[in-house]
Order: structure tokens, then C-alpha cells, then sequence
């Protein structure tokens, strides 16, 4: 039996002013060599349990500690320092900008060291280890800030590393990174493990940390259940009840009434098969007939639009119209490089492709943020340079990719007012707009609550009603998910939807693939600058190799349709294209 | 810093406290004289140093700074300097030959000090200054401090500017309207602006102590400067220089 790295007994922890604890009776322990990966629901303690590793709480952030916290090859004595829990315990955050401080990626890296008082020679070949290890050998001269999201979130890893601590924890590392920095910090984990004494992930994605020995899944403060991926993650409804996105292998053998401890998608493929299910005949017209998407549970007033893929009808008015677009910041190469695109009115259309790859640049030229260096961007059949950038913002509503940069009111009904107050509209009128608006992002009611005490979830729903305040007939998000628990993103998207179906056409970037699948009618990939695919969902998911080389991948769902020979969009699809065959 | 300019030229291999210590000196040797041929002998060899160190494109940024602090000074310390045998006066203004002279030696040990400093900015990076603070004695956190805030300046104008943008986004018109309605403006970019300053003030230092800063004793460093033949040989010929024209009587 080897003896636990880390040792928690009954911790507990209170902020200081908070009413109530943000950890309670967290029993743990990490044992040597183990990979450890923490869920749950925004808010439930896994960041405030990461900080407590490495003694960031209670010696940074003040406030009621008990219980207790031993860390191995660490002497006890009174309350531990940060800096001498760091040299055990390396902790990574979320926030890749807001942790790098040095000019280049040399010295970020050994500032660890610089500070554990390494001698200068073995300080040299630590950092050239650490940069290997994390694939960013050759880069050591590179301003941090020049890297790709991807690269800065392992630059910060191999700062951790290099330091050779016992075990590293990194809390949500790959929120904000795009497919292919996902996947880097994912193989990178995974390659690790048997490196160094241990690994403590807070991961959202549960499809990827499969590979863990052990799950927390943790719930208002507590450690709620503990165990290998194999029983934690083979309850749907109990993984989506603690606010995280069931893997969609067990949702789709749950709905199709089989044992659900089958997660990889061979097994639960083969499970399937076994059980006797096959595809249908007709699966092909199931899917080709299926509506774009699912319906939602609440009854719409409209009926939803057509698909462009769709061939009926006249062709609906063109809402974006860019031609040969190209954008440069300054002497830079340009961030956009011969865009041509037509929107029409009404569309669903998610923008995706690698950070840097130019779509937020080519997506502020729908309100006027930017305005073309090279082409044009007619918007409602205008040229942007032909309209007011105040006109054009009330058409075009813009939702930020973080709400924070945005709040900044007492109260929510002046949050949502702001925008319409702008504009110029009657006091009266704004206030029937911000009614509206309160009513669609389901705020109503909360008009006088501070924002800064809403949720992120909540937050976010906010800037997207400041936003329909102006009633905009088009509407831009930026990443709309990101930071959000598996029902906070729910809610944001079923939102968008609806807006979406009440005829606004909808422009929104994100990395998540899953929502594309399930959410937008047309997908618009961007690589360097340019577009390389602009078709309808399925179809751009029918083309696993082009993905591929676009550093993007189908999601879960969408490839578990692939053991079936089916392109289907979600669990559902799958789900209506098999039937059991009777032995 | 910013202006930074990668080179491999004499200049940039010095020693960082070389470079600090040198600038110092240059700009007391500017102080040192009051004739404007040997300020202009300075400016001169200033500006070889600039050249030298490729330092001509950050010059030519601040181009139009220079011509105003040149022209301003030369015009008004001429007008309004009373120095010996006026030959013209009109009301408040002066000219005589020896205010004149005075103008352009001010004009030019302006210029002086300003294309040094720039030569200093154009080949010295943040983390050689802060090197170069800590090796002439001050302590870690205070270099490491000045060092941090050169770092996060630019980044927090990235914030700013995104903050910016959001409300423009929203109808914000920063334009028009009285200066109370503009100050009042304001207000819906300072709310978001400080919330993320706090916060990523906090997120930052909890990075920093997280790697074992502010630990107490021995530190290494990773970076290493020699001091060499060169480092001597500038800073002697500095000094040489200083002394020579502080002895000298004033010319």
C-alpha cells in the first residue's frame, strides 16, 4: 500500500463574509501516481479545493479554515506557506493571460526556479526539460504573448513543471482553448502521469479524462461520490443532475434502455449491436427529413424557418453580404484574407476554426467595430461604411465573449436599459424594450437585483438581453458557452435558439463542437484567414478527414453516429435510426 | 520594453548596469556644459550611438517631438531669456546673440538627453533593467515590481480597449454631448475596467506565489550578464569625459 501524497481530513473552508461554507467535510486521498479528475456544477468548490492544495487558501484568499491538510515531504509545523507548498503541489489556472508576466518564454519558465534558489546550471536544463515536455522546445525566445491560447496554457504548465513538483493540479486548464489546444493539454495529462506523483484535473469534458483512475464529482461544497470513471460517469442523469454533460455514449445507451457502464464509443457501439439493435432501412430519409434540429419542449409562437439547404420557397433576403473582405491590424499579415459570404435572414450559423484563425476579426465587421481594409460588408443591404456605427449596433446586436467586460449598472433593468437609452428611444419605449427583453432571457422579475450577484450563467444571459433591448434583427455571440457549467450553457443556448426561431439570424463563434451539431444549421469554418468550409451541419460533418486536417473534431455524439454509418447530429438522431432486430 | 529593438550591436552586449549607469552619466554630461557647439559636439555623438545601435527607427516615431522640443526652445529661451546686449526687443521679448546661443544649447542637451534615453529604451529588455536595478543594489521586489508594470501596461490597454468596444457595441457615443454628460460616459467603462483589473491583479499574484514567490532567502538568477572589458572601458570613458567637463571652466 503506498502511502497519500495528499492527506484531506474534514477541510472545510468558509470565505471570509460568506454566509455559508465553499467546502465541507472534503475527505480525500491522493495516492501516489493516480490520475484524479474533479467535476461538478459551477460553484461547487473545485476551484476554492485547488487553492487549498497548495495552501493559496488559507494564506492568499482570507478566510475560516478547518480540518486538515497534509502533504507528504512536507514537515508540519503551524500553518504552511504558499511558497513552500509550491515546491509539492504546482497549480495551473484557467486563465493562461492572467497567470505569464515574463518577456519570454525562457524566463517565465524558470522563475520557479529562480525563486527555489536552483543553482544556474541545473536551472537550464530544468527549463529545457519542462519546455520539451510540453512541446514548446525552439520557442524559448518567444514573447509569451505572441503564442497561440494553446501554446500560453502549456508555456504555464511547464512552468509548474520545472519546478518538479509531486503533484500538479490544474484547475479547468482547457476552457478556454480551441479543439487542438484542448487535445495538446489532454495528451499532455495523459503523458505525464507516469512522470510525476500525481495529477489533479478539474475538467468539464468528461469524454476525455476517461482515462482517469479516479472521478470526483463534487457538489455544494462536498465531495458527493468518488470512484473510477467506469461508475461515476455511467449515470447520465446523475452526472447532467451535478451540472455536467453526461458522455453521450450512456445517454444513447440509456435511451435505448441498455446497461449504460459502456463509455468509450467502440464499447457502447458494440454493446448496441450486441444488444440487437441495427439501422433502419430508412435511416437515411430519417435523417434527410429530420428537422434541422430538435424542437424545443416550451411551444413557439412561429414557426421555425426553413434550412437555405432547403430547396422550397423563394430565396430568403440576404441580411450579411461580404465580398472579398480582408482585414489587417496595422503592417500584419491580414487577420481576415478574402472572406466572401452571403446570410441570409434567419439563419442559425456558428463560425469555427482555431484561435487566431481571424473569426472574431471578420465577425466585428458585422457591427462596424472593424470596417474592411480590402472589400465590402453589406449588412440589411448597406454597406457598412454607409451606416452610423451607432445605427449599425442596434441592428446588429453584439454579445461579447465575457459578460464582464460589459456590467456595469446597480441594477439589471438599468443593465438591459443601457443599450436602449443610447439610441435614443422614449423613456417609455425603453422601458416596454426592456420588459421584452427581461421576458425572453427569462430575467423577468429580477429587474432590480445587483448583476454583479447574478451568476456567470446568469451574467451572461444579462448581456445577451442588454443586447435585444435595441432589437436587433441580427445577433453576433462570441463564444456564448465558454466558462459555463453543462446547465448554464443549456440555458444560454436554448436561448439563443429561441431568438433564433423568433426570426433573428444568428452569427455565433465557439469551439464546441457539440453545440454546433446541435444548435446552428450551417457551419462556417475559418483557417488562416479564410474561409475553407461553409456548408450545412450535416454536411460538414460528414467529412471526418476535412475536420481533421482543420485541427477540429466531430463531437462525441456525431462520431457514435459514425460507428453506425450515420452522420447524425445528436444522441436523438442515432437513436431514431436504430431498431431491434428480433432474434 | 516596448520599443525594444533586437540587435546584436556593442551597445546592446553591455552589461545592464552598464547601461543604466551610462545613461546616467550621459545625461549629466549634457548638464556639464552651457555652449551650444559643445552640446552639438554631444548631440553628435549621441546620435552615433543611436546609429549604432539601429536606434534611428525609434527616433524617427518620436520625430515630431523632437522637432517641437528643438523649435520650442530655441524660440522661447531666445525670446525670453535677458542676457546681455539686447539688439531687439519688443514688449516681454529679447534677442541678443548670447540668448540665442543659449536657446540652441538648451534646444540641443533636450534633444541630447532625449535621444539617449531612447538609445536606452531602443536595446535594453525589461528583465535586463530589472537585472540591472538588482545589480546596482535595489532590492528583487521593487525591480521585479517596475519590471511587472512595464509587462502589464500593454495589457491592460488590451483591456481597456475591449471593454471599449463592448459599450461602443451597446451605443455608447463617447463623442458628443457636454463635458459632464462625456464624464458621465465614462462611468460604464471604469466599472468594468477596475472589476477586471482587481481581478486579474488577484488571479496574478496568486500565480505568482503559487511558483514560491515571496519566499523568503537566497534567490538565483536565471539570466547572467558578464562584465567585461567593454563594460569598463564605457563607463570609464564616461566618467573621463564627466570629469573633464565639470572641471573645466565653463565655457
Amino acid at each position: 500500500m503506498n502511502q497519500p501524497i495528499l492527506t484531506l481530513s474534514d477541510l472545510a473552508f468558509t470565505y471570509r463574509d460568506a454566509p455559508k461554507p465553499a467546502l465541507d467535510q472534503i475527505n480525500y486521498r491522493h495516492r501516489s501516481s493516480e490520475f484524479t479528475v474533479i467535476v461538478g456544477e459551477t460553484g461547487a468548490g473545485k476551484s476554492t479545493l485547488c487553492r487549498c492544495l497548495n495552501g493559496l487558501i488559507p494564506s492568499f484568499t482570507k478566510g475560516r479554515l478547518d480540518g486538515s491538510l497534509r502533504v507528504a515531504g512536507h514537515r508540519e509545523s503551524g500553518r504552511p506557506q504558499v511558497y513552500e507548498l509550491a515546491r509539492i503541489v504546482g497549480l495551473v489556472f484557467q486563465d493562461f493571460e492572467a497567470q505569464l508576466f515574463s518577456t519570454n518564454v525562457e524566463l517565465e519558465t524558470a522563475f520557479a526556479l529562480e525563486n527555489f534558489a536552483v543553482d544556474r546550471d541545473q536551472m537550464k536544463t530544468r527549463v529545457e526539460q519542462a519546455l520539451n515536455r510540453v512541446g514548446l522546445s525552439g520557442f524559448e525566445h518567444r514573447d509569451p504573448s505572441s503564442l497561440s491560447g494553446g501554446e500560453k496554457q502549456r508555456l504555464a504548465i511547464a512552468s509548474v513543471l520545472a519546478g518538479s513538483p509531486s503533484v500538479v493540479v490544474m484547475d479547468e486548464p482547457t476552457t478556454d482553448l480551441d479543439p487542438v489546444g484542448k487535445r495538446d493539454i489532454f495528451r499532455l495529462a495523459q503523458d505525464m502521469r507516469n512522470e510525476i506523483e500525481g495529477i489533479i484535473l478539474v475538467e468539464h469534458e468528461t469524454e476525455h479524462v476517461l482515462s482517469a483512475d479516479r472521478i470526483l464529482l463534487m457538489h455544494e461544497g462536498r465531495i458527493v461520490q468518488e470512484g473510477p470513471p467506469g461508475e461515476i460517469l455511467a449515470d447520465p442523469r446523475n452526472v447532467e443532475r451535478h451540472g455536467v454533460r453526461p458522455l453521450q455514449t450512456t445517454v444513447l445507451l440509456s435511451e435505448l434502455g441498455l446497461e449504460t457502464d459502456a463509455l468509450t464509443i467502440q464499447d457502447a457501439a458494440t454493446r448496441i449491436r450486441s444488444a440487437g439493435w441495427r439501422v433502419r432501412d430508412s435511416a437515411g430519409e430519417i435523417l434527410n427529413s429530420a428537422r434541422r434540429r430538435e424542437p424545443l419542449d416550451e411551444p413557439r409562437g412561429e414557426p421555425p424557418h426553413e434550412t437555405p439547404s432547403e430547396p422550397s420557397g423563394e430565396p430568403r433576403q440576404s441580411v450579411v453580404r461580404i465580398e472579398d473582405l480582408v482585414f489587417r491590424y496595422g503592417e500584419a499579415p491580414p487577420a481576415v484574407d478574402g472572406v466572401s459570404l452571403d446570410i441570409a435572414a434567419g439563419e442559425f450559423v456558428a463560425l469555427v476554426g482555431q484561435n487566431g484563425c481571424g473569426k472574431t476579426t471578420l465577425a466585428k465587421h458585422l457591427n462596424g467595430l472593424h470596417a474592411p481594409t480590402e472589400g465590402e460588408v453589406r449588412v440589411l443591404g448597406r454597406s457598412t461604411a454607409d451606416w452610423t456605427l451607432p445605427e449599425l449596433g442596434r441592428r446588429v446586436g453584439y454579445v461579447f465573449q465575457n459578460p464582464d467586460h460589459q456590467i456595469f449598472a446597480n441594477t439589471v433593468r438599468d443593465e438591459v436599459a443601457f443599450g436602449a437609452r443610447n439610441y435614443g428611444f422614449s423613456e417609455e419605449e425603453v422601458g416596454e424594450k426592456v420588459d421584452a427583453a427581461l421576458a425572453e432571457t427569462g430575467l423577468s422579475g429580477r429587474d432590480l437585483e445587483d448583476p454583479f450577484n447574478l451568476t456567470r450563467g446568469e451574467r451572461q444571459q444579462l448581456a445577451v438581453a442588454s443586447v435585444l433591448a435595441t432589437d436587433p434583427e441580427v445577433l453576433v455571440l462570441d463564444e456564448p458557452t465558454t466558462g459555463l457549467d453543462y446547465h448554464g450553457q443549456v440555458a444560454i443556448l436554448n436561448l439563443v435558439r429561441r431568438l433564433n426561431e423568433s426570426g433573428r439570424t444568428v452569427v455565433m463563434i465557439t469551439h464546441s463542437m457539440w453545440v454546433v451539431a446541435e444548435y446552428a444549421d450551417r457551419c462556417i469554418i475559418m483557417s488562416g484567414g479564410r474561409v475553407v468550409q461553409d456548408a450545412d451541419v450535416r454536411t460538414c460533418f460528414s467529412n471526418p478527414e476535412l475536420l481533421e486536417s482543420l485541427y477540429l473534431e466531430a463531437p462525441e455524439a456525431v462520431r457514435l453516429g459514425y460507428e453506425f454509418g450515420l452522420v447524425a447530429r445528436s444522441v436523438k438522431e442515432i437513436a431514431d435510426c436504430l431498431e431491434r432486430v428480433e432474434e | 520594453m516596448v520599443l525594444y529593438i533586437p540587435s546584436d550591436s556593442l551597445l546592446h552586449r553591455l552589461h545592464p548596469s552598464t547601461k543604466i549607469v551610462g545613461l546616467a552619466l550621459l545625461l549629466i554630461l549634457t548638464v556639464a556644459f552651457q555652449s551650444p557647439w559643445y552640446q552639438l559636439v554631444i548631440l553628435s555623438g549621441v546620435l552615433l550611438l543611436a546609429r549604432s545601435a539601429g536606434a534611428f527607427r525609434n527616433l524617427r516615431r518620436i520625430l515630431p517631438l523632437m522637432i517641437t522640443v528643438l523649435v520650442f526652445s530655441v524660440v522661447s529661451w531666445s525670446l525670453f531669456r535677458r542676457v546681455g546686449d539686447p539688439f531687439w526687443s519688443f514688449g516681454l521679448f529679447t534677442l541678443s546673440a548670447e540668448s540665442i546661443r543659449f536657446g540652441f544649447a538648451m534646444g540641443f542637451r533636450l534633444e541630447a538627453m532625449l535621444v539617449s534615453g531612447m538609445v536606452f529604451v531602443s536595446c535594453t529588455k525589461v528583465e535586463e533593467f530589472a537585472y540591472g536595478l538588482r545589480s546596482i543594489g535595489l532590492p528583487f521586489a521593487v525591480s521585479f515590481a517596475l519590471s511587472l508594470a512595464f509587462r502589464l501596461v500593454p495589457l491592460f490597454f488590451t483591456r481597456i480597449g475591449t471593454v471599449v468596444q463592448a459599450q461602443q457595441a451597446r451605443g455608447l457615443d463617447l463623442k458628443s454631448g457636454n463635458v459632464l454628460q462625456r464624464a458621465r460616459k465614462y462611468v460604464p467603462l471604469l466599472v468594468p475596467i477596475f472589476v477586471y483589473a482587481i481581478r486579474d491583479t488577484d488571479l496574478l499574484s496568486m500565480a505568482l506565489e503559487s511558483k514560491g514567490f515571496g519566499m523568503r532567502g537566497r534567490r538565483t538568477e536565471y539570466l547572467s550578464f558578464p562584465f567585461v572589458w567593454r563594460d569598463y572601458a564605457i563607463l570609464g570613458l564616461l566618467l573621463i569625459l564627466n570629469i573633464a567637463g565639470w572641471l573645466m571652466p565653463v565655457p
